[in-house]
């Protein structure tokens, strides 16, 4: 069963993903920011990161990054789900290693089917 | 509401201090209504997800009373509702993140104008918050809500 790490520090937007996920046969692993996300991805692997932009402590791309720089993530999938849709952003977002970027409000089967094409 | 001060200029004579009391306060009361907006939107969340999952448990318990001979059109129909519901429900989301920018952008503007337009009290300078940098983070427009782009 593929494993998934789903980071946003909305708790209402960790259940609507979590729901579908889970609905769609993943495990899901919480995580409330993204220094809760890579504590979390340092004990364990995922088939797929699934992570907000905009959150205390560490924000989406950054943690984008530091699992980039770890040779278990290196190429695992980072979809990152976020209100943000401005170029630069997802500029940002795909410079730092970003398989994808999607746009809130997410429509259930359309995410399940865009992890179906990425993840591994 | 502020104590009416002498309605003399500021100490550099840029705004009149009665006013710029009253602006303050105004800004104050504003950012402590959306307070209590955030706070309005996450119990009404907080509701509504316990609904939500309930009926998704009632909706599950159909699905395996489907060879029971629950209608399996009205079944599709129920999850249809469950997937719309799925995506409104994350507007607690979005709505909070544009009350808590606009809140922020609220109360850097007062901070202001008790350091800039009012004198110092006995603690010393005001500490104010910084505005926001960026514009408002929930900027998409109708026509990118939803997208999604592989690289």
């Amino acid at each position: 069963m593929h494993s998934i790490l789903a980071v946003d520090d909305s708790a209402s937007m960790r259940q609507m993903v979590s729901f579908t996920l889970k609905n769609a046969g993943f495990t899901v692993v919480e995580a409330v920011d993204g220094q809760d996300a890579w504590e979390k991805a340092s004990t364990r692997d995922f088939n797929l990161v699934l992570t907000d932009q905009n959150m205390p402590r560490m924000d989406g791309i950054s943690l984008t990054k530091k699992l980039r720089e770890n040779a278990r993530f290196k190429t695992t999938p980072i979809l990152i789900l976020t209100t943000e849709s401005s170029d630069e952003m997802k500029q940002k977002g795909r410079a730092a290693g970003a398989t994808g970027w999607l746009v809130k409000p997410f429509d259930p089967t359309k995410l399940i089917e865009v992890i179906g094409k990425v993840i591994r | 509401m502020v104590d009416p001060v002498a309605n003399d200029a500021s100490p550099d004579g840029a705004v009149p201090t009665l006013l710029a009391a009253d602006l303050q306060d105004h800004l104050m009361t504003a950012s402590n209504d959306l307070d209590r907006l955030q706070r309005l939107l996450a119990d009404a969340t907080s509701t509504l997800l316990q609904h939500f999952h309930g009926l998704s448990q009632q909706i599950e318990q159909l699905h395996e009373q489907l060879d029971a001979g629950v209608d399996p059109l009205a079944f599709e129909q129920a999850l249809r509702w469950l997937s719309g519901a799925v995506v409104a429900l994350q507007f607690q989301d979005m709505a909070a993140q544009l009350i808590s920018h606009t809140d922020r952008r609220l109360r850097s503007c007062a901070d202001r104008l008790a350091r800039d337009a009012l004198a110092d009290d006995e603690d010393g300078t005001a500490v104010t918050l910084p505005a926001p940098l960026r514009p408002n983070p929930v900027t998409q427009d109708e026509i990118d809500a939803g997208s999604i782009e592989l690289f």
